[in-house]
C-alpha cells in the first residue's frame, strides 16, 4: 500500500535533514504505529504521504514515496487527499466549519460529490456522532471536537488514515473509546491506519506493528510484540514500553528472554504460578491521615454554571463542599467536562461562585479581585501559551514581581531560572518554544508569584515521556515553596505517583474523597467516573494481589518467584 | 435609577456579551425570518436600507420603523443589541441638544434631528433583523451565489467559525494579565486609575492573541489544502453543489407579499395623512 524509499527531506535553507534516508513499506490493512522521541522527523514522514511535502512545502527532497500505486511527489495534494487522510494533534484547528454536519460534509463537497450529504452523513454514523449533527462545534468536549475532525477526514473515504496523537488531550475513557473506533475502522472497513503515539499500552492493546524513528531515519519496523519487548532500546530513547512489560523485564531481568508479555493478560499467564504475591499495606493504613494541617481552601455548597447559546443556564458545579489543608497534593479527577477547570478557576478567582460560600486562607473569594487573590494562589493554565503576555521567559517570570515593585527580585529570579531548567530559554518567547519546554516555564512563572496554593490544569498532557517524567519531579519538588497543591488531571499514573488525595468529580458534585490506593481498587467507582487504572493496577488484580499496586514499583516489591528468596527482586525494585 | 444601571452592568459580563454576540452571528432559533432564502433576505434589507433615505415623510418613516420593529421582535434579535441601538439613539440625542445649545439654538433644531434619527433606527433594525435570522453559512453561500469569490465567501464563514475562540482567548489572556499584574491601590476620582489599568492589559492582550492565532494557522491552511479547498477554488463543482441547495419557495414569496402589501400600505397611509 505505502511504500517509502530512502526518503530524504529539508526545509529551504536549513542545514538538517528532517528526512534522512527513512526507508518503510506499510501493507493494506496494517494498524501500525510510529514511535520516537521529539525532532525524530514522524509527523514529517507522515505528511509525505498525502504530499503535502514535497508538494506544499517546497524543500530537498530525495528519494519515492509510492501510495496505492502513485508516486508522491509528482502527484497533486487533492488527489492523494482521497486516498490518504490526515487528523492533527492540534485538531482543533482543522475545524474550519461552523457545525459538525458542515465540518463533515466539507471535503466531499470540495471535491464535488453530489453524494457529499451522504457521505458526511455517514461518516457521522460510524463514528457515533449522528445525534450531534446540528451542534456548533465551539460548544463541543474535547472529545467530540476530535471525533468530529475524524468524520471530516473519513467523509471522503480515504484508504489510509493517519491520527498524530489521538489521544493527547483525552480522558481515559474517551481515549479508549477513540482507540475502539479505530479499530473498528480497520477491521471492518479495511482502512490501513498510522497512528503517532507515545503511550505504548495503546499501541500494545491496538496495534499489530510498530515503526521506530530516530533523527529523521526509520530504524526498524516490527510486529508490535517484538518491538515493545525491546524495553532498553526503548528507555534509551525515552520511549517507555508498557507498565507491564517494564515490570516484567525487571522480574526476569536474569534470564533475558528475547519476548516480554506486552498486556495485561499475557503478563498474568507469566506470572501465575510462578510468581508468589505478597501481602501488602492494609488498605486503611494509607487512609488520609486524620492529623490535618491548618485549613488553606474551604468551600461550602459552592455553586455554578453558565449560559449557553439558548440562554439556558448549563450547571457545572452543584453544591460541592470541600475543605483542603496545608501539606496536601491533591488531585482533581473526572471526565471532560465533570468540572474539575471550573472548580480550579473557582479557587483562583478566575471565575466567582454563584452560590455557597468559598474561603481562600480564611478571605471571601467574591469580596477580593482577581490581583488580590493571585497573591496567595497561583492558577497554572492547561495551554500554556496563554500565560506568556511578554517576549521573553525572563520578562514573564518577572511580570509579578515587577508589578509590586520587589527590590532585589534579580537574584530571586535567577533561582527560579536555575531550579526549572530555564538557562537556555531566558531570553526566547515561550510561544516558540516546544510542548515541554513551555510547561516547565509555566511551572516556573506560576511558582515565582511565590503561592501558598498552586493550581494546576493538566501538567502533562501531551507531553512526550521525558517531559512528563521531568515535571514531575518537579511537581514532587514543590513542597517547601507551597502549602497546598491541586492537580486536575486525566494522568493515572500522575495521580497514583503524586497524589495524596483524589477528588473524583462528575457532574459538579464529588463522588468520593479518597486516596489513590481506594480510587484504584474501586472498579464500580471508576466506571462511574469514566476512569481507567493504570494498566499495572489491572494486572495486580488480574494476579489477586489486594490491595492492587498502583504503581510498578510498588508491584515489584511485592511479588517474589516461587522458591528463589525475595532478595533478587528487592534488589531490582530498589534499583529502579 | 442607580439600580437599573448597576443591574444593567451587572449583565454586561464577558460571559453575556459573548452569548449574545453569537446568538446574533449564528442565528440558532427557529424564527419566522430563519426559513427564508438568504439571497431574497439580502435583497430585502438592502432595499430597506436604501429606500428610507428617499422619504421625507415622517408617517411613512413611523410606519417603517413600527414595521422593522415588529420584525426585530419576530427575528429575537438580541436585547444586548436593542439596548446598544437605545443608548445610541439617546446619546446621540442629548449631545445634539447640548451643541444647539451650545452653538445658541433653539429647541426646533432638535425637530430637524429627528427624522435623521429614525431612519437609522430603521436600517439598524431591518439589519438586525436579517442578520440575527441567518446563519453564516447561508449568508456565506448567498454571497457566492452573487459572484463573489470563493475565497471570500469562505472567509465570511470561517470569520463566524473563528470568534468565538478569538474571544475565549481574548479573555484567558487578559485574565492572565489580571493574574499576574497588580491594580491600582487608589481609585482615583471617577475610578480614572480603575480604568486606565483596565485600558491598558485590553489594548496590551491583543499582541499575545494576534501572536497565538497566527501560529495556530499554521495548522488550519495545511488542512484546508489536504481537504480540497483549493481543490474546489479551481473547479466549479463545489459552487454548484452548494447553490442546488438554495431555492426561493412558497414561504419566500408569500413573505414578499405580505412585506410589500404592508409597505405599500404605509406609503399611502402617509401620502393622505403627512405629519
Amino acid at each position: 500500500m505505502i511504500s517509502i524509499n530512502s526518503v530524504s527531506f529539508r526545509y529551504p535553507g536549513s542545514e538538517n535533514w528532517v528526512l534522512k534516508e527513512a526507508s518503510v513499506d506499510i501493507e493494506q490493512g496494517e494498524f501500525t504505529a510510529i514511535i520516537g522521541g521529539n525532532g525524530a522527523g514522524k509527523s514529517t514522514l507522515c505528511k509525505t504521504l498525502n504530499g503535502l511535502i514535497p508538494s506544499y512545502y517546497v524543500g530537498d527532497f530525495e528519494g519515492t514515496v509510492m501510495v496505492d500505486g502513485l508516486n508522491a511527489a509528482t502527484t497533486s495534494v487533492a488527489v492523494l487527499s482521497e486516498k490518504v487522510a490526515y487528523v492533527y494533534q492540534d485538531f482543533e484547528n482543522q475545524l474550519v466549519r461552523p457545525t459538525v454536519l458542515d465540518e463533515a460534509i466539507f471535503s466531499p463537497l470540495n471535491f464535488g460529490y453530489p453524494d457529499y450529504m451522504e457521505r458526511g452523513r455517514e461518516a457521522l454514523r460510524i463514528l457515533g456522532l449522528s445525534h450531534l449533527e446540528k451542534e456548533h462545534i465551539w460548544q463541543l468536549s474535547g472529545g467530540q471536537k476530535h471525533l468530529v475532525a475524524l468524520a471530516g477526514a473519513l467523509s471522503l473515504q480515504p484508504e489510509i488514515l493517519i491520527i498524530d496523537e489521538p489521544v493527547a488531550q483525552l480522558d481515559p475513557a474517551h481515549a479508549t473509546e477513540l482507540y475502539d473506533k479505530l479499530k473498528m475502522l480497520n477491521e471492518e472497513y479495511n482502512k490501513t491506519i498510522i497512528v503517532i503515539e507515545h503511550h505504548t499500552e495503546f499501541i500494545a492493546n491496538y496495534c499489530s506493528s510498530v515503526i521506530m524513528m530516530e533523527q529523521g531515519s526509520v530504524l526498524w519496523k516490527k510486529p508490535v510484540k517484538y518491538g515493545l519487548s525491546l524495553v532498553e532500546e526503548l528507555m534509551d530513547k525515552n520511549i517507555h514500553p508498557p507498565q507491564v512489560t517494564q515490570a516484567m523485564f525487571q522480574l526476569k531481568r536474569e534470564q533475558k528472554p528475547k519476548l516480554f508479555p506486552i498486556t495485561v493478560q499475557e503478563a498474568k499467564a507469566e506470572i501465575q504460578g510462578k510468581y508468589e504475591i505478597l501481602p501488602g499495606p492494609h488498605l486503611f493504613s494509607s487512609q488520609v491521615s486524620q492529623v490535618k494541617g491548618v485549613e488553606t481552601i474551604s468551600m461550602d455548597g459552592v455553586d455554578y454554571g453558565y449560559k449557553t447559546i439558548t440562554r439556558k443556564r448549563k450547571p457545572i458545579i452543584n453544591e460541592l463542599s470541600l475543605t483542603c489543608y496545608e501539606g496536601e497534593k491533591i488531585a482533581l479527577v473526572g471526565s471532560n467536562g465533570a468540572g474539575k477547570s471550573t472548580l480550579l478557576k473557582m479557587i483562583s478567582g478566575l471565575v466567582k461562585p454563584q452560590g455557597g460560600s468559598m474561603l481562600v486562607n480564611g478571605q471571601s473569594t467574591s469580596k477580593l479581585s482577581m490581583e488580590q487573590l493571585a497573591e496567595k494562589v497561583a492558577y497554572i493554565y492547561q495551554n500554556p501559551e496563554e500565560m506568556f503576555i511578554e517576549d521573553s521567559i525572563y520578562k514573564d517570570i518577572d511580570y509579578f514581581l515587577k508589578a509590586r515593585k520587589i527590590a532585589d527580585r534579580r537574584e530571586f529570579i535567577e533561582e527560579i531560572i536555575q531550579r526549572f531548567h530555564l538557562e537556555e530559554l531566558r531570553e526566547r518567547d515561550g510561544r516558540l518554544l516546544s510542548g515541554g519546554q513551555q510547561r516547565r516555564a509555566s511551572l516556573a512563572i506560576g511558582i515565582a508569584m511565590k503561592p501558598s496554593i498552586v493550581l494546576l490544569d493538566e501538567p502533562t498532557a501531551s507531553l512526550d515521556i521525558a517531559t512528563r517524567k521531568d515535571m514531575m519531579k518537579m511537581l514532587n519538588n514543590l513542597n517547601g515553596f507551597v502549602k497546598t497543591a491541586i492537580v486536575a488531571t486525566h494522568d493515572m499514573e500522575l495521580v497514583a505517583e503524586w497524589a495524596s488525595r483524589v477528588i473524583v468529580l462528575k457532574g459538579g458534585i464529588i463522588l468520593d474523597d479518597t486516596t489513590p490506593h481506594t480510587l484504584f481498587s474501586n472498579p464500580a467507582l471508576l466506571r462511574e467516573a469514566s476512569l481507567v487504572a493504570p494498566q499495572i493496577v489491572t494486572l495486580s488484580k488480574e494476579v489477586n494481589m489486594y490491595p492492587a499496586a498502583i504503581t510498578t514499583e510498588e508491584f515489584l516489591s511485592r511479588v517474589k518467584q516461587v522458591g528463589v528468596g525475595g532478595g533478587s527482586v528487592e534488589c531490582v525494585s530498589k534499583a529502579l | 435609577m442607580l439600580n437599573v444601571f448597576q443591574k444593567l452592568f451587572s449583565k454586561l459580563s464577558v460571559e453575556n456579551i459573548k452569548i449574545e454576540l453569537m446568538r446574533t452571528a449564528y442565528g440558532t432559533e427557529e424564527t419566522v425570518l430563519s426559513r427564508l432564502d438568504p439571497r431574497m433576505l439580502i435583497v430585502w434589507s438592502l432595499f430597506f436600507t436604501t429606500v428610507p433615505w428617499f422619504i421625507h415623510n415622517m408617517t411613512i418613516l413611523i410606519g417603517l420603523a413600527v414595521l422593522m420593529g415588529v420584525l426585530a421582535y419576530m427575528a429575537r434579535v438580541s436585547p444586548l443589541l436593542i439596548v446598544l441601538l437605545i443608548i445610541g439613539v439617546i446619546s446621540q440625542f442629548t449631545y445634539l441638544i447640548f451643541v444647539a445649545l451650545f452653538l445658541g439654538g433653539t429647541f426646533t433644531a432638535l425637530l430637524a434631528v429627528i427624522p435623521l434619527t429614525i431612519k437609522i433606527m430603521i436600517i439598524s433594525l431591518s439589519s438586525m433583523a436579517v442578520f440575527t435570522s441567518m446563519d453564516p453559512e447561508k449568508f456565506s453561500d448567498a454571497l457566492l451565489s452573487f459572484g463573489v469569490p470563493g475565497k471570500f465567501s469562505f472567509g465570511v464563514s470561517y470569520g463566524y467559525r473563528m470568534l468565538p475562540i478569538l474571544i475565549e482567548e481574548y479573555q484567558s489572556i487578559i485574565q492572565s494579565f489580571r493574574l499576574r499584574g497588580k491594580m491600582p491601590a487608589k481609585k482615583g476620582i471617577l475610578y480614572w486609575r480603575y480604568i486606565v489599568y483596565f485600558l491598558k492589559i485590553s489594548v496590551l492582550a491583543f499582541y499575545p492573541m494576534m501572536l497565538n492565532t497566527a501560529k495556530r494557522t499554521r495548522t488550519t491552511v495545511e488542512a484546508l489544502e489536504i481537504r480540497g479547498f483549493s481543490y474546489s477554488e479551481e473547479n466549479d463543482l463545489a459552487k454548484k453543489l452548494k447553490l442546488k441547495a438554495l431555492k426561493m419557495n412558497k414561504y419566500d414569496y408569500q413573505f414578499v407579499a405580505i412585506t410589500s402589501v404592508i409597505t405599500i400600505c404605509i406609503i399611502n397611509i402617509g401620502m393622505f395623512y403627512p405629519l
